[in-house]
Formats: structure tokens, sequence, C-alpha cells
């Protein structure tokens, strides 16, 4: 799902209309009865029984629901209107720190994190920290600062890592900002130093991680002699999953349309300690196979229920969660997240490649769209315009009309090419059983919600 | 009133919640009205119809018609075709009346329109009679006299009789039969054929010349005679700001400040019939007897406020079981009023005032809950884990008496003169439980949270409307005596081991722990639980249920005191 909606009322440097033939609300039952999403602003409420012939009353059910969306549908306090841009400060940046990997899976969008050529050197601290400074130069004191690591596998250069955590702990502190950290690695190169740092600081980490021996093997092979890095993994992540600390481990598991089966993987994964485990389907793998096509969506979106089931059964019963998917769709829908981007890119997330440069995505170094400014200059306003007005979602003709178009936002940028009516209706399938899913739990077991802790928690991005 | 008759959107997430709650959306918005407004909330009067126009009510006295009627035509507007075919569905309408009806949807827009001709029915006080509308004609006197005008015959048809209408257009004719319309429902409210809106749409607004000649107390609330003047910046020490003015004034400019007072016979001239017309937009806008020209900011609430925020805590804790107290002798007293062998002004006056007094106490139930509320709010605040907080649900041991300070103790009893009494002194402004809230409201400005202190406003106001009730009750209840209006002048409470007795008990009991795990999640998570504990007051199953059994077996209607840390009685501060 996407970006939370913002606290702060921000000016808009453009308004994009939204369609006025767009519906303004979904019809959804659960168990529980039946329910009204309200479209903009994701607001949720109870329908009463019996509303379904417009019984006793002169107008149809549609245009009285018509009438009450279009008054639920404007922002309350605080929220921003979904057809502005806003240009937010940074909050939140990744560091592309290594341009390597000691793994070599088919699908990797950063071709181990050279980017095809883009970043052929590793980034050097000096980079790491103008990009640090820079961001907490600029990034709203009274809002969470997140610095996040990527590649190539960031622990291929661990040393950076290292410095520019306490780096930015010892600065942010100095600053009076409240600094969290995130890590997205492949888990073989944990040394007992780096899951220290690990536990010590805020760290969202998420562990790549795409099943059991077989499946993991298969997928994610090591470079030098494409060798199974299961065994490697297991014994690497062993000491940080027994002990996190102050770390937030998930794991996440890539899936290729040459097995779906997300039950059996799901339980391979937990046994390894990991908590909670989300899922991503490829849906582009370059110039190799196994992206989803159009007759696999809903074999994936029936394999993904089956895994959420057991998981709200949990939850109704007082357990937690451990499907991310579900558990992120979950709090989302309570707090009624609603936005018109799928994700902070060019909002308030950049990433930072080997050079310098700022880019709207870590998926997009290299890409000129893409490149919004850089470190030591700062982001260039009118680039930025540019790429937020074409991605807002009212500017996206296959969404602009579609109910789930602040849930899903239009999806990831770098994949808007894939997408497709089969596609589309996985999304619209899968928010609709957690729409359910949230209004039968919210009856069943209100405690899950916990408005302190939801309030607390920091959004990590991913 | 059944689950069903409520058309009610129930918040499920925080975003749902804040649209309803922020200060702006209030402002800017609002969708029809509550459910619970009736048609004695409006803040005019209701005849002939300035607020709401009770000719739109005539508009659905046949089953699934609505009609205009202008003049002496009374024309088929639109047709329930849903209706129809659901009543047809289930037997209650022959094939023929469904030709019928669907004839009259597929001609609405046509031209000539289906006309009402011929009425055959109960026209009231008239008797029955066949009425051609085009005859229908003033003067209306004497013997066999006809109503005089079309919507003062369809006005007097008698609820729920049957209603035999024939209908015309160019040369054909049609005839339907119906019981005519209840526009009220069980409870009073407006029955819910009649969308939002329906009542006023026939009103118009400003009605400027009427503006100029009606009185303050024909118009509502909102068009005064005089008002004190608006205050210039800086305001001048003088008596004249506090003078009241005409409201009308001609004179508009504020360089003569102040205004010339007014005086019996009007003062200064006041706007002619096309003056108004004109610049009625020029009249201020009066809030607390002050007109103001520009925007209205709430002064503060001035009052003792509690030291510290622990003090606060307590005295809201105290408030809620003063609340619940409250219920206990108000319920009470109304369970004393007979129900049964009540005829003429002793009936009406009786019914109404057992009415009032649950009306009341389902009020209080509601401020028990704003109590709770705020509570909540300010444990959030002080980041109190939700497992922590407890709900107030402890009854009060003792209550504010009318001396500053003093208290007295909850007590069950009949509804005599002396308790109607003593509930007038409780719920007298500014002292008893007025002034804990006044102390409560004082502190909450403070919090930066408008909210919480809208809440108590909000109870403070409630508590003057009881206070007001309580005269009207005792002007009523004081044209008899009590042995005709209550069940017994010895009732007493019933014996230990009553099972019907038992049986309140034991309901109220769950009512309490519903309300307990409702309040302590808070809205939206403790919504079920609340909404839960408000179905399980009503009805025969319900609390009401129980407490009706107990009265009618002649025995006072009692709470146990309940030994539960959770609810056992909390003294005053």
């Amino acid at each position: 799902m996407n970006a939370p909606d913002s606290a702060v009322m921000m000016k808009a440097v453009e308004i994009i209309p939204a369609d006025e033939a767009a519906p303004l609300y979904k019809r959804f039952s659960s168990p529980r009865g039946e329910h009204l999403l309200v479209v903009p602003h994701t607001r949720i409420f109870d329908l009463p029984d019996g509303l379904t012939a417009g019984e006793g009353h002169d107008r149809p059910t549609s245009e009285m629901l018509d009438a009450l969306a279009a008054a639920l549908a404007l922002p309350a306090t605080g929220e921003v209107p979904l057809d502005y841009v806003v240009q937010p400060p940074p909050q939140s940046i990744s560091l592309n720190v290594s341009s390597s990997c000691n793994l070599s899976c088919s699908y990797c969008y950063a071709a181990r994190g050279s980017f095809e050529g883009a970043q052929p050197d590793a980034m050097t601290w000096e980079v790491a920290r103008v990009a640090i400074d820079r961001l907490l130069g600029e990034a709203d004191p009274a809002a969470a600062v997140t610095v996040g690591f990527l590649g190539g596998e960031p622990f291929v250069n661990r040393r950076l890592v290292h410095r520019a955590v306490e780096y930015a702990a010892a600065e942010g502190e100095r600053r009076g900002l409240a600094v969290g950290f995130s890590v997205t690695t492949n888990g073989t190169l944990l040394r007992e130093e780096d899951v220290e740092l690990l536990r010590r600081h805020r760290f969202a980490v998420t562990v790549s991680v795409d099943g059991g021996p077989r499946l993991q093997n298969l997928q994610r092979p090591l470079h030098v002699n494409q060798g199974g890095s299961y065994a490697l993994l297991h014994e690497a992540t062993r000491s940080l999953l027994a002990a996190p600390g102050r770390a937030k481990v998930a794991a996440r598991a890539t899936v290729t349309r040459f097995d779906l089966n997300l039950r059996e993987r799901f339980d391979a994964i937990l046994s390894m300690g990991f908590p909670e485990v989300g899922f991503a389907p490829l849906r582009s793998a370059g110039g190799a196979a196994g992206a989803l096509e159009d007759e696999d969506w809903p074999a994936y979106l029936g394999a993904i229920i089956r895994a959420a089931e057991p998981e709200m059964e949990r939850a109704c019963e007082g357990g937690t969660v451990r499907l991310t998917n579900l558990a992120v769709a979950l709090k989302q829908l309570y707090r009624g997240a609603s936005s018109p981007y799928p994700c902070g890119a060019g909002g308030g997330y950049f990433s930072v490649a080997a050079d310098g440069r700022w880019y709207a995505c870590h998926r997009a170094v290299g890409s000129e769209p893409y490149r919004l400014g850089d470190s030591s200059t700062g982001i260039e306003p009118a680039r930025r315009r540019e790429f937020l007005v074409a991605r807002h979602v009212h500017s996206q003709s296959a969404c602009r009309q579609c109910w789930a178009r602040y849930l899903c936002s239009g999806g990831c940028h770098q994949e808007a090419t894939h997408r497709t009516e089969s596609a589309c209706g996985f999304i619209r399938g899968w928010l609709e059983f957690c729409l359910a899913a949230y209004c039968e739990l919210a009856e069943r077991n209100p405690n899950y919600f916990n408005p302190e802790a939801i309030a607390h928690e920091r959004d990590v991005h991913e | 009133m059944s689950d069903k008759d409520i058309v009610k959107l129930l918040p499920r997430n925080v975003a749902a919640l804040r649209r309803g709650q922020t200060e702006k959306d209030g402002a800017t918005l609002v969708v029809g009205n509550p459910v619970s407004v009736r048609l004695e909330s409006g803040v005019g009067n209701c005849f002939p119809g300035l607020e709401c126009d009770l000719r739109n009510l005539e508009r659905r006295f046949f089953p699934f018609l609505t009609v205009d009627v202008i003049g002496s035509l009374i024309r088929v507007a639109s047709v329930d075709t849903a209706g129809v075919q659901a009543a047809a569905a289930a037997g209650q309408l022959s094939a023929a009346a469904v030709a019928v009806y669907q004839q009259l949807a597929a001609d609405l827009t046509a031209n000539p329109p289906w006309l009402i001709i011929q009425i055959r029915g109960t026209f009231g006080p008239l008797g029955v009679l066949d009425v051609t509308v085009a005859n229908l004609q003033v003067p209306s006197t004497g013997a066999n006299r006809l109503p005089p005008d079309a919507w003062t015959a369809v006005r007097l048809l008698t609820e729920g009789t049957e209603v035999l209408i024939t209908l015309r257009r160019n040369n054909l004719t049609r005839t339907l039969t119906g019981n005519r319309a209840r526009y009220l429902d069980d409870n009073g409210a407006l029955a819910k054929m009649f969308l939002p809106g329906e009542l006023t749409q026939s009103l118009c607004s400003p009605w400027t010349h009427d503006f100029r000649d009606c009185g303050c107390f024909y118009w509502a609330s909102n068009h005064p005679d005089i008002a004190l003047p608006p205050l210039p910046t800086p305001t001048p020490d003088v008596a004249a700001v506090n003078t009241s003015v005409p409201w009308q004034r001609a004179e508009r400019t504020l360089t003569d400040f102040p205004p010339a007072p007014a005086t019996p016979n009007g003062g200064s001239r006041e706007m002619a019939y096309y003056e108004i017309n004109t610049t009625w937009q020029s009249l201020n806008f009066v809030a607390e007897g002050r007109e103001f020209s520009g925007p209205y900011e709430p002064g503060k609430f001035k009052g003792d406020k509690f030291p510290t925020r622990a003090e606060l805590v307590t005295n809201l804790r105290y408030a809620a079981g003063v609340e619940l107290a409250v219920i206990h002798e108000y319920l009470t007293a109304a369970y004393s009023l007979r129900v049964t062998g009540l005829s003429g002004a002793l009936g009406r006056n009786v019914t109404a005032a057992r009415a009032e007094l649950i009306r009341v106490a389902a009020s209080e139930m509601r401020h028990l809950r704003a109590v709770n509320d705020v509570l909540l709010t300010l444990a959030r605040a002080d980041n109190v884990p939700t497992a922590d907080f407890i709900p107030a649900l402890r009854v009060a041991a003792r209550i504010p008496d009318s001396q500053p300070g003093t208290f007295r103790d909850v007590l069950a009893r009949p509804a005599t003169p002396q308790a109607i009494q003593d509930f007038i002194e409780l719920e007298r402004p500014s002292v008893s439980v007025d002034g804990l809230y006044s102390r409560i409201l004082a502190t909450l400005e403070d919090e930066q949270n408008n909210e919480m202190s809208q809440t108590i406003r909000s109870i403070m106001a409630e508590g003057e409307n009881h206070f007001e009730t309580f005269e009207f009750i005792q002007e009523w209840l004081g044209q008899h005596s009590p042995n005709q209006y209550l069940l017994a002048l010895d009732l007493a409470p019933p014996p230990a081991d009553n099972p019907l007795h038992a049986t309140l008990q034991q309901r109220y009991r769950a009512l309490l722990e519903r309300l307990f795990a409702g309040y302590k999640l808070g809205i939206p998570a403790g919504a079920v639980n609340i909404n839960a504990a408000r179905q399980a007051m009503l009805g025969n199953g319900g609390l009401e249920g129980a407490a009706a059994a107990v009265a009618a077996a002649g025995f006072l209607v009692v709470f146990d005191r309940v030994n539960d840390p959770r609810f056992e009685p909390v003294n005053n501060p």
C-alpha cells in the first residue's frame, strides 16, 4: 500500500482534479454485514442491514450513497486534499552503498547493484556523509527521519554502513531529530558486529528470502559458483532472529510464476525464526523469465488469500499477523491511509546513488526522468514537480476511475508499464479481502487495533 | 424502535471517525439532521411552519404516492414503485392496483398530469364524506360543511382509516384504495419515508417582507427585535455599549457609535420593506445577545479551575458517578407513575411527565458516556495504556445539594412533589451539578482540545433543559394529587428475594459490564459494546422491560449496590 496522509497541511504546487465520473464509494460485505468504503480518504463505515433495495425511500440507495459519499469524501482537518501535488521536505533517503552482490538472482532489478553500468563503483564515505547532512538539514524536525541502506548487497560495503549509521545517529541526536534506519539485505553476509549494529539502533531489517532450501537455492544462488545460499542465510541470520534488540526484522519473498504456492514457503520461512513474512510477486524480470502473466494473477490471489486466512484467525483470537502484506493492509485500513501516490518516491523519499545523485526511487538509479537532484546542490524543484505531476494517480488514465485509486495509487512507478487488467484485478481482489478482514477483525478482536501502538509506530519505507 | 428503523452509519476506522469530529467539518457541511432530531428540536415555533412546512406531510398521505397540493389541485408527483412491488410480492396489493400505480409512474412527466379529483374517507370531525376536490370552497361552515380547500381536506383524513381516491388524466379515470399514511413512527420521530430536507423544502429564506413585520416571538429566535450593539475596536468605556439597540435600525454605519438605544416605541427609524429586501444582509448576526459584524469567537469560560490534573480526573470520575446516581433517581421516579387507568388531562399530564423523566434519564446516560470519553482522551494524552484505563462507572455515594459544598444521599423514591422539587434543585443552573461541571469546563479550557470543552459545554446546556423540563413536570403533576398519578402512595422497594427485582439487577449489572468494555476501548473500537449496551436497555427483554415488570408488580424500581470495585459507590472528592 502507500504513504500515509500527512498531518501537516501542505501547500499545493499544482492541483490535479479528480475524474468527475470516478466512484466515490465502494460497497463491500464481510461476515459481519454490509460496509461502505468512502474512496477518498479511505473512510470505512458499517451500513445498516437491509439497505439493499432502497427500502422506505423514494430515492434509490445508490443515489443516497452518492450524496452521502460526496459529503464524507471532503478532507477533514489535517488531511491533505487528494488532488494536491505537494513537495514535502525529504524525510527519508536510501543510500545505495554497494554496487555489487554475492548472490545473483535472475530477477534482480539492480543487476546486482551495478544498475547495468550506471553505478559501477561502491559509495564512498564522503558521498554518504554529504547526503546524510542534507537529509538532516532539510527534514521536518517534527516528523521521523529514516536513513536506509540498499545496493547491491549493503553489507558488501560493511564499513560504510557502520560509519553512516553511527554518524547519522549522533548527528540526529545533536540536532534533536528522531533518526531511524532501514536495510534490505540478503542476510548471508551478516557478521556478529553487523548484528550488534542492527540491535543497537532502531532498524527495520528486511531480509530477502524466497522460501525453504529448494526455492531459496534455486531463485537466489551464490554468484561465485551458483551454489545454494540457504545454508549460509540460515546460519548468518540465526543470532539476529534469536535476539533482535531494537531491530524489527521481516522476511520478504519474491514470488515467480513458476511456483505460486505461498503457504508452504510461508511456513518454511517462519520456521527459520522470522517473525513476519511479506510476499512480492515478480512483475518485471528484465530479460529473465518468471514474471507473473495475466493468467497467473487469479491463482496468485487465491494463494495469498489462503496464506492470509489462518493469520486472520490468529488475529481474531488475539495473536499477531505474521503475513506482512495483511498486517500492513489492516493497519493502514484502520488509520484510513489514502494517497494519490503509491510510495514516497520524489515526495518525502529519495534514493542516493553512489555518485551522489538523488533519484526518486532506488529502483531507478541511472534513469534520467527519476534524477531529481544531488547531495551537493539539493533537490531541483522543477524536475521534482514535473515528476510528481506526471505520477499523481489523477494523471493515470488507467487508474482515474478505479475505486482502489487511493489505496493502490497505481502501484510501483517502475512497474506501471506492466499494469494489466488482470494484474489490477488481483490488487482489487486483495483489497476487497483485506477490507472484509479488517471489518471482521475490528469486531471480533477490537484490541488488535491498539490506537497508541499504531499512532506511535513509525512508518518504514520499503 | 427496532434496529431496522435506525439508518445509521457506524464509523469503522480512524479516518471515518475523523471526518465527523473536526471543528471545520461541523462548520462547512452538515448532511441532514442527526437521527435524534425531532420536530420539537427546532429553535422556532413549528406552526404554521416557518422552520418546517407541515404541509409537506400531506404530500405522502396516500400509500406509495407523493402528491403536490397546489391550490385546488392535487397532482401525483412521484410513485414509490419499489414499495409497490414489495407490497404486491407480499400479497398486500391487487394486480389491478399495481397496474394503476404502474400507469401513474409511467405518466409522471406527462402533460396534463394525473390529478386526484375525488376523495372518499373519514375526514376527522367532519366524519365520512365523499369529496370532489374541485368543489371545495370557503367559507366552510354549517352542519354539512365540507373542508374549505384541498390541503385541509387531506389534512383532516384520519390516520390509518381507509381512503378511496379517484384519479383523472384527460378522459381516463382510475381509483385506488389505501389507508391514510402514518407520518410519525412509534417513537414519535418522522416516518422514514420522509427524506432529509423534505419538510423544509417549501420554505424560502429570507422571507424578507415578513421579516419586517413579524415580532420576535413569531419568528424563530434568530430574529430579535433588540440586541446589544456590536463592539467597535477599541471598545469605549461607556454604558451605551451595554444598552440594547433596535436590531433592524435603518442607520447602519458605526460612525455615530453607539447607535441610538431602543425605546418602547422602537427608537430610531427601522428599515422599511424595500430596504429590507435589498439590504437584509447588513443585519448583524446575534450571539449571546450581542450583534457581531465580524467573526464570532466564543469567550473563554470563567470558573474556578482545579489546580491539578489529578483533581480534574477525580472530579470527572465523581461527575460520572453523579450521572449514574441521578439516572437511578429519575428512573425510580418515572416507574412510580401510573401507566394504566388514566384518562383526560390526568392521562396526558402523567404520560408526558413519565416520558420526560425517561428522556432526561436517557440524556444523563449520554452524559455518562461523554464524561468517560473525556476521561479516555485525557488518559491517552497522558500515555496511559488502554489496559490500564478504568472507565468511570462507580455510582456516587452522595450527590451535590442546592447549597454549594453540600451533598445529599441518593434517594430511591417515587415522583412525589418533594422529589420533583429536589430534581429541579439538582439541575438548577450555576449550582449543584452545574457547579461541578463549570469547574471541570474551566479547567479543560486550558487543554487545547476543543472537543473536550465542547463535550462538557453540551452537558451543561442539556442540564439547563432538564431544569426547565422538571419545572414543566412540576406544573403538570401539580394539577393532580399524588394518589392520582402514583402507582401507590406507600410504594416500597420489592423484598430482596423478589424474582422480578433480581432480573432487573441482573440486567443492570450486564449493562454496566458492556459499558465498561466499550468505554475502555473508546470509539471506534468500543462501538460494538456501546451499541450492544444501548440495545440491551430497550424492549421487554431489556432493562426497560425488567423495570416495567417490577413497577407492574406494585413495587418501587430500585438499583442495588453492586459489589464490584469497578461499580461500587464512589465518594465525593
